[in-house]
């Protein structure tokens, strides 16, 4: 069981003797549960086979996905419904679906194909950016419900996206930075031509009148940018003003302004410098750099937007007279009775009417085993009903839930995470006292040596070519290479903060399940008691788990032969007959109940140990454990070698949590931690001055992350986690975080080089600028220039290799002969 | 250079019409993926209209060069 063979679907461990398999591109390849095997059927049958061909990445497993039912689905045929997210075109329908399970670019290939060629379907189109999947089609030849079922098929999982106000207005504005953006650089294009023949430098021999035409063309086509695209450094630099703030904002208002105003009275009064090329390129250098950056911004949030719901979409009501009808969540009302099918996630608080199974809270909790819950428990919206079928009478529904609770909790933290410095800003600072404190010393010299006249046109030159146009391109464009760098490793940022904040952390804290461990159980061992085949019993295991939606269940993978007459014990085990003898599995004192021998001893070992056993006395052992992530040694090694302080902090028991931490080598470990424990140990550390780096996945890691100095949530994690942290691990590999750490210091290297060059010339040119010897051609030249280096330098940030792809890209599922 | 006082306006007026086909490509959405086109164009070789074209192609050359048909 060491080196199993991976599933050439989605690269999990292939159970020993698993007889699922699908011939793909001419070879038989192994699948790891029915699950894979039956999408791979359905791709190769749609003649789509070349996917595994193309593809970079293992597919999602479709046995991890979301469920959706049938009667779920057809919910969103309803015409009330659909009018929520789709249009109306006729008798064509347009809605956009969020797609999930989308691992890389061959993935949209195979779902725009197999969708093209389902009847009915007009048009689709996948935004691999946020998988985003804008689909039309006929509602006269097809429904929504079978196409969402088609995608489902070939290992999909996809729902129709309501868009959120938040990710629309960035959306919305990253348009308007566009277009700021493209106006500048057409009309920077323009201006430059016109001013240029005005330079003395080309030697055009311009006559008045023509010099004056060039000037008003000039000055008419450098208004708009100074209107439109520079109007957020307007907004910005007076926010600040307001604040009794000096940031960047205020110095590129003040060139932008001043050579605009110089500009317009020189064009009046017919002689003089303009500098309109030099505002114009100015404007055009930083909205690109702005851009970029906002459009990095845009990209996180938009991937990270809801992709996995807590809570499910429906409810299945049960009426008075006992029949049971599917309705919506909204339409869902306290004191209702509803039916919570096994597999289900539980679509509000309440309290169990009848049934017995058992409930997974991790994502709440933090506890990886589900708990038995009985008629008469309260169980909790967002928690997956794991084992058998639940009533229960709803008792707190939206905002009153304990899903909400933690909701506010995350609100109360966001307002006290403490802000870290930002570089450039500090700069800017200094930059501006020092520009216009030159600016009066050397206005009144030459005003004394000179005249007015004199003066104000040496000190308009100054101010232009000590713009800070590459001071102000020095962070940003480190910054957003580092982040596309970091994209590529798989550690998506969502903050601007992390960059800058990394190299500055002191302590990591990390939540066990789900983050250190996969957050599921897995089959580790199979120990047989002598005379029995482990083949055999671990077939005979997998047909009665086949039973079973417990996670335990699926840990076995599925059999393609089922026991009979299976029942369920929730909290115990399973009771079956399999090739026509009674079989038990589940606990020990469950399973030799069968036989009515005494129980046998428990090997040693960790995890959750099961027993196999027939009539006549006990047949095998199965070790179930949350294995370790398989980089999990490896970032903790690397973090004790960057001299970090790591806790382990979870809402698991006490005892499991050490003994995670003992593997590990962790030295502090904090378990039943609640999410108030765990914030309040975080802000107890950060008053105590240190800054704190969380890295976790459930809800009740929330709060936390919204604390901590820097949070990063797994890739897998819930929607809420994600979205408030400021990083997000993609694929979930852990040794990306070690990646941006040694980034993130390189970042900084990068962004002080910049500064320190961007200094050094506005240093330079300064002594030259008060003499009177820079023209306006020069002074483009050197903003360019001294721009262009800044930019290439942070380039250098793009040539990092990302050794975590390359070691996954060779560790792909290739058949092991 | 009188020509300039006809090719400055000139200037301006494309510059404005460059403008207004920047807007209407932005608000139509051509800016809005700029990955997935980048990656489609590499499974097209797969694409079975195309494998059936070329087939065709060579089948079309294979006739000409059968002179038994």
């Amino acid at each position: 069981m060491s080196h199993p063979t991976p599933c050439y679907h989605c690269g999990e461990p292939v159970p020993t003797g698993a007889p699922w398999h699908v011939t793909i591109l001419g070879e038989q390849r192994h699948m790891c549960c029915p699950g894979c095997q039956a999408v791979a059927q359905a791709i190769c049958s749609a003649g789509l086979e070349s996917y595994y061909r193309h593809r970079t990445e293992t597919s999602a497993n479709p046995e991890a996905m979301p469920r959706a039912l049938q009667d779920e689905l057809e919910l969103y045929d309803r015409e009330d419904v659909q009018q929520r997210f789709a249009q109306r075109d006729g008798e064509e329908h347009q809605a956009i679906l969020l797609v999930e399970g989308i691992s890389c670019a061959a993935c949209g290939w195979l779902i725009e194909r197999h969708l093209r060629a389902q009847p009915g379907v007009t048009d689709v189109a996948l935004n691999m950016g946020n998988q985003r999947l804008s689909l039309r089609w006929k509602d006269n030849q097809t429904r929504l419900s079978g196409l969402l079922k088609s995608l489902r098929k070939i290992g999909y999982a996809a729902h129709p996206y309501e868009p959120d106000k938040a990710s629309e207005q960035i959306a919305a504005e990253n348009r308007r930075y566009l277009r700021r953006l493209g106006l500048a650089g057409l009309l920077f294009m323009q201006v430059m031509m016109a001013t240029m023949a005005l330079s003395e430098e080309f030697n055009q021999d311009v006559t008045e009148r023509m010099a004056d035409l060039l000037r008003w063309a000039s000055l008419l086509m450098t208004t708009p940018v100074v209107f439109y695209s520079c109007a957020p450094f307007f907004q910005g630099a007076w926010r600040d003003l307001r604040n009794r703030r000096l940031s960047m904002d205020v110095s590129v208002s003040l060139a932008i302004g001043g050579a605009y105003l110089a500009g317009i009275y020189a064009t009046l009064i017919g002689s003089g410098e303009v500098y309109f090329d030099s505002v114009t390129m100015f404007a055009l250098f930083l909205l690109a750099g702005r851009y970029l950056e906002r459009r990095a911004r845009q990209r996180t949030v938009e991937s990270t937007a809801k992709l996995v719901n807590l809570l499910p979409p429906s409810a299945l009501r049960v009426e008075a007279d006992g029949s049971t009808q599917r309705i919506m969540l909204e339409e869902l009302r306290c004191g209702d009775v509803v039916e919570v099918k096994p597999g289900e996630s539980i679509p509000a608080d309440g309290t169990i009417i009848s049934g017995q199974s058992s409930v997974d809270e991790s994502a709440l909790s933090g506890e990886y085993l589900p708990i038995a819950k009985a008629a008469g428990d309260q169980v909790t919206a967002g928690t997956l009903n794991v084992e058998g079928p639940l009533r229960l009478r709803i008792d707190a529904l939206g905002e009153q839930t304990r899903l909400s609770a933690i909701v506010r909790l995350l609100e109360r933290a966001q307002s006290d995470k403490p802000r870290l410095g930002r570089l450039a800003d500090d700069v800017a600072q200094y930059f501006l006292l020092t520009v216009l404190l030159a600016a009066v010393v050397v206005g009144g010299a030459w005003w004394w040596a000179a005249d007015l006249h004199t003066a104000f046109w040496i000190v308009l030159a100054m101010l232009v070519a000590t713009c800070p146009c590459a001071l102000s391109l020095a962070t940003p464009t480190a910054l957003t290479t580092a982040t596309g760098s970091l994209h590529k490793l798989g550690l998506l940022i969502t903050r601007g903060h992390v960059l800058e904040g990394l190299p500055q952390i002191q302590t990591v804290i990390l939540d066990k399940t789900g983050t250190l461990t996969e957050g599921r159980m897995t089959l580790e061992q199979i120990l047989p008691f002598p005379g029995v085949d482990a083949d055999q019993a671990l077939r005979w295991a997998q047909m009665l788990e086949s039973h079973s939606e417990h996670p335990i269940a699926r840990a076995f993978g599925r059999s393609s032969e089922q026991a009979e007459r299976c029942s369920n014990e929730p909290g115990q085990g399973l009771d079956g007959r399999c090739d026509g003898q009674p079989l038990r599995i589940g606990k020990p004192a469950f399973a030799m109940a069968l036989t009515g021998l005494p129980e046998p001893e428990r090997p040693a070992g960790d995890g959750q140990w099961l027993l196999l056993a027939g009539a006549d006395g006990p047949l095998c052992w199965f070790a179930l454990n949350d294995r370790l992530r398989s980089d999990a040694h490896e970032l903790i090694d690397g973090l004790k070698a960057r001299g970090l302080e790591i806790v382990l902090l979870s809402g698991d028991h006490q005892r499991v949590v050490d003994r995670v931490a003992r593997e590990l080598g962790i030295d502090q470990a904090i378990g039943n931690a609640t999410p108030d424990d765990k914030l309040a140990f975080v802000q107890a550390r950060q008053s105590a001055g240190e800054k704190v780096l969380m890295l976790g996945d459930g809800v009740n890691d929330v709060p936390v992350l919204a604390s901590a100095d820097i949070s990063i949530a797994m890739g897998n994690a819930s929607d809420l986690a994600k979205t408030n942290a400021d990083a997000v691990l993609l694929g979930s590999h852990l040794s990306a975080l070690l990646q941006a750490m040694a980034i993130a210091r390189k970042t900084r290297a990068i962004m002080i080089e910049n500064l320190g060059w961007a200094t050094l010339y506005n240093l330079a040119v300064l002594p030259l600028a008060a003499f009177g010897f820079v023209t306006p051609a020069l002074a483009a030249l050197g903003m360019s220039l001294s721009s262009l280096l800044v930019v290439l330098n942070a380039l250098r940030l793009t040539r990092i290799r990302p050794p975590v792809a390359a070691q996954h890209h060779s560790a792909q599922p290739e058949p092991s002969a | 250079m009188t020509v300039l006082y006809i090719l400055v306006p000139i200037a301006i007026a494309l510059v404005i019409t460059a403008i207004w086909i920047f807007n209407w490509a932005v608000n139509n959405g051509q800016y809005d993926d700029l990955d997935s086109p980048a990656h489609s164009i590499l499974f097209d070789d797969d694409d079975p209209a195309h494998l059936a074209a070329q087939k065709r192609e060579g089948d079309a050359e294979r006739d000409d060069s059968d002179q038994d048909r």
